[in-house]
């Protein structure tokens, strides 16, 4: 799969030059996956896929159109400047307050290619596919009660140039692999699932960097074991402690979404409320391009679908809201500079505002003292799936939850769903912990299109609504 | 199909069919070739206000073989000649790395019944001025109709979609289908209050339908939005639970209908293994996947193997009717395929239902199932959890009201329900006769449900 990387930027810049006037931001897209799944020793799938083109977005009579072409020629990609234009010109009527092209900012110019990519490209299919179906059949060997194992690798190249009329042309390169094992435990008709994802922008070093894909199979099987014999945590608001991962939920769902400025115009519960506090003075948040402290996040990139260099921005410094997340639009009727969030997913989506990388920075606590000074509770691990609501309410779902008793861990229960209003869980955090994992970097975050990002933190320690039962 | 489409149609054909042989040169055994062409104009509001009109057009093409029973997939937008040999290529050289398995065959023709009419010429011929247009006036309703009302986001798309499935064991299709589906996505703000977002959403295959389906949404959007200002607390409690279509779809049948694949069965991960023909649910239920119902958006003739899609009976009273089968786990019992092979051309055929429809009860109109509830609480929609395998589901009941006396008696926040969807199918009390469609893409009514785990924040 190794291929030869050849600069796209003179191409679009070419098309550039003869279809002058007016803002013009042309990003080409090539998308190249590699996948395979196996599940109880079948091969599931084992595919390679291409999904490639460009995506052309023009201001036009006062508002924004977009088109895009699947055809990576000069034609092509005129033709779609054409029918982005008239789709603006068609729709303006519609428009009640005429926007302006994006004001002048810094935008990238230069070639970024992240690590991993010449690695990654090496690996044959063969590897993949050893890989997966080693690691399905470790997880079922691991106990006679585990009927059915699901081991997958996937891994998304993507390359893209973005060159608009006002100066950005940057060419990325970068590569995601994940890897995923899920097994099934049955014992007297109970049934129960384990599972652990893993996800990166990186190479398969960086994959597997803290954990082998062994252990991965082995902790699957023997969560869900675990899992046949655990009860329900009771519901009711507690004091509990969140793992990385749920913090990386926490931080998403509950506060990112409500930052972005196009949530935030529209009337989000952050709205009116920078420079106000909204947490404890132990929480700073941030959002960034790069993976902070850790290499690897899944959300990491350079250079944003505008063009715009991506940066750290802090959005809860020691507990007061600083800042929100903007594309170049949004920026400019802020007044402020953009912050490198701009996201297309493919080349015929186009760029909205996504987070990248969002964390909480680490505390000073260590785990053991936090759980020493709890004298009643629960402490959650394993992510599942998220939401967030324009009035702060937040839902996180999670696998794993253990009972704490008198400052000690008791017997593992059933994860269930906590939930909670976003600032006032964090108004209640009383310590955060000192290790940092990133933890989030295996699937998609979902706004219309998918986006790759990723979240983490260190272990907190705040009250939450937990979903159990009665 | 129009003149225009049944010329795409027969492009795609001839397509896919060099892609087959390509792939049968390559070394495959067995090729199989799924093309999807796409038309798309969309029109996206946001905060009230036009943001962006957007056009697009693409084919890609998928291609399976099998080399010994070896697996392989490849797919590509790209549709120069070196692109596809590429494709063929690759799919070969992966199946080559795959273990064989004596399931892996692809289905042999069989006749299909096609359902037309599927496309509308008047969604085919619409521009997006004339999107714009419907879309303008659709937000500004919503906006007239209260200050409070803030818009996220709104959309109107058109997509006129051409499908065709060419493969060496003689399966030849095309297919095409027109679509216009609206959504909308917003709040109720009032001073310093911020209600909970509410979505609508419908889609539709007839243009003439288009002003009716905006109106049902300005309507449902705007009654829900508004009421979810303002929210109290809940009450804790475990009994019985109104769940509105949306919900009780969430909640209990897409996960109830995962366990009723047939490869989920087969590799042990459905609970309901063993229970074919024996009642797991309340008698109340019974559900019909329907791809033959037009109205709903995953109407078709055949499936992603080319196989007819035919209304099926899954449940009748509450009892299992069936597992769902695409052509490699009917392979696994030696039976033919259901036509529930599902997906599109950037991946190989998975499995599950189209069109999923469950009968109407026999409790009446929403206001009676409320009556019938007296008190607690009614859930709109669910952000939560279901472990299809176990059955547990957690989660936040959102837009949920408290009901006393069989009213709305307020707006509740911070309310999660859980329980498990096995034991609970059985404790369905009552449905309602009426049932709403879910995005265009399902047929449910109310359910009243007993024995819910109610936590109250």
């Amino acid at each position: 799969m190794v291929s030869q990387p050849h600069d796209p930027t003179s191409l679009l810049q070419e098309v550039l030059a003869r279809k002058a006037g007016g803002f013009v931001e042309l990003r080409l897209h090539k998308k190249r996956t590699r996948g395979v799944a196996v599940e109880k020793g079948r091969v599931e799938t084992a595919q390679a896929t291409e999904h490639s083109g460009i995506g052309v977005r023009v201001h036009e009579s006062g508002t924004w159109g977009f088109a895009s072409t699947d055809r990576m020629e000069a034609a092509a990609i005129e033709r779609a400047i054409d029918n982005a234009r008239a789709a603006a010109r068609a729709a303006a009527f519609a428009r009640r307050e005429k926007s302006t092209p994006p004001p002048p900012v810094e935008l990238a110019r230069g070639r970024f290619e992240a690590p991993g990519v010449a690695e990654a490209e090496q690996r044959s299919t063969e590897q993949l596919l050893q890989l997966a179906l080693s690691v399905e059949a470790a997880a079922r060997a691991a106990s006679p009660s585990i009927r059915s194992a699901t081991s997958s690798y996937s891994e998304v190249f993507e390359e893209k140039a973005i060159v608009t009329s006002d100066g950005a042309c940057a060419w990325t390169r970068l590569v995601r692999p994940e890897f995923r094992v899920v097994a099934i435990a049955e014992r007297a008709g109970e049934i129960q699932r384990g599972a652990e994802l893993v996800g990166v922008t990186g190479g398969w070093e960086c994959l597997f960097a803290s954990t082998a894909p062994e252990e991965l199979a082995g902790r699957a099987a023997q969560q869900a074991l675990d899992l046949l014999s655990a009860g329900y945590p009771q519901g009711g608001r507690k004091r509990v402690l969140l793992s990385p991962a749920i913090v990386g939920l926490l931080t998403h769902e509950a506060i990112g979404h409500t930052v972005e400025a196009d949530f935030v115009s529209a009337g989000s519960c952050a709205a009116n409320r920078l420079g106000t506090r909204v947490a404890s003075e132990l929480v700073t948040l941030c959002d960034s391009g790069a993976s902070e402290y850790h290499s690897g996040a899944g959300g990491t990139l350079e250079v944003d679908d505008e063009g715009v260099r991506t940066r750290r921005t802090v959005i809860i410094d020691s507990g007061i809201l600083s800042s929100y997340l903007h594309d170049r639009e949004s920026a400019a009727r802020f007044g402020v500079e953009p912050t490198g969030n701009a996201r297309a997913f493919e080349f015929d989506n186009e760029p909205l505002i996504r987070m990248r990388n969002t964390y909480i920075a680490p505390g000073t606590s260590e785990l053991e003292q936090m759980i020493a000074e709890m004298e009643d509770g629960y402490l959650f691990d394993g992510a599942s799936n998220g939401q967030a609501d324009a009035n702060g309410e937040f839902m996180f779902g999670t696998r794993l939850c253990w009972r704490i008793e008198n400052g000690r861990r008791k017997e593992l229960l059933r994860g269930v769903n906590i939930s909670g209003q976003a600032f006032d869980v964090l108004m209640s955090v009383d310590a955060v912990g000192r290790d940092f994992r990133w933890d989030l970097g295996s699937g998609h975050c979902g706004k219309g299109q998918p986006a790759k990002v990723d979240a983490g933190g260190p272990w907190l320690r705040a009250r939450v609504v937990v979903g159990g039962r009665r | 199909m129009s003149i225009a489409q049944a010329t795409l149609g027969a492009e795609l054909i001839e397509r896919s069919r060099r892609l087959v042989e390509l792939a049968r040169a390559h070394g495959a055994d067995e090729a199989e070739v799924f093309a999807v062409h796409a038309r798309t104009q969309a029109v996206r509001f946001e905060k009230g206000d036009l943001k962006l009109a957007q056009s697009d057009e693409g084919t890609t093409l998928g291609l399976r073989v099998f080399v010994g029973q070896r697996l392989g997939f490849a797919s590509s937008n790209q549709s120069s000649d070196a692109a596809l040999e590429h494709a063929a290529a690759n799919a070969v050289t992966l199946a080559r790395f795959s273990p064989p398995d004596l399931h892996n065959r692809l289905p042999a023709p069989r006749s299909l019944r096609m359902l037309e009419p599927l496309c509308d010429p008047a969604i085919e011929a619409a521009g997006i001025g004339e999107l714009v247009e419907h879309a303008r006036d659709f937000v500004a309703r919503v906006l007239a109709r209260d200050a409070r009302l803030s818009i996220d986001g709104a959309s109107l798309d058109s997509m006129v979609n051409t499908q065709a499935i060419v493969s060496s064991a003689g399966v030849r299709a095309a297919e095409a289908d027109t679509h216009v589906s609206a959504s909308i996505g917003g709040m109720a703000i009032e001073g310093d209050a911020v209600g909970g977002i509410h979505y609508e959403g419908d889609s539709t295959r007839r243009w003439s339908e288009l002003p009716r389906l905006l109106e049902s949404l300005e309507h449902d959007f705007c009654e829900v939005a508004l009421a979810n200002l303002h929210p109290s607390k809940g009450e804790s409690y475990q009994g019985g639970v109104l769940f509105s279509p949306d919900a009780f779809v969430d909640v209990f049948l897409a996960p109830l209908i995962s366990s009723m694949s047939a490869i989920a069965v087969q590799r042990g991960r459905s609970p309901l293994a063993g229970k074919l023909g024996q009642r797991i649910a309340s008698p109340l239920l019974s559900i019909d996947d329907d791809p033959t119902d037009r109205t709903l958006a995953g109407a078709g003739s055949f499936d992603r193997e080319g196989q007819p899609m035919v209304r099926t009976a899954l449940m009748e009273s509450g009892a299992l009717c069936t597992w769902l089968y695409n052509s490699y786990a009917a392979q696994v019992e030696g039976r033919i395929s259901t036509g529930h092979a599902r997906g599109g051309a950037r991946g190989v055929p998975s499995l599950g239902p189209h069109a999923l429809s469950v009968r109407a009860g026999t409790g009446g109109s929403r206001e009676d199932l409320l009556r019938a509830l007296g008190r607690g609480l009614w859930v709109q929609r669910f952000s939560g959890t279901v472990e299809a395998a176990s059955g547990d589901f957690s989660g936040v009941a959102k837009s949920a009201r408290w009901i006393e006396e069989g009213r709305v008696a307020r707006s509740v926040g911070e309310v999660l329900i859980s329980g498990n969807l096995y034991q609970l199918l059985e404790r369905i009390r009552v449905l309602s006769s009426t049932r709403q469609r879910l995005s265009g893409s399902a047929l449910a009514p109310y359910a009243l449900v007993d024995g819910i785990s109610v936590t109250a924040g």
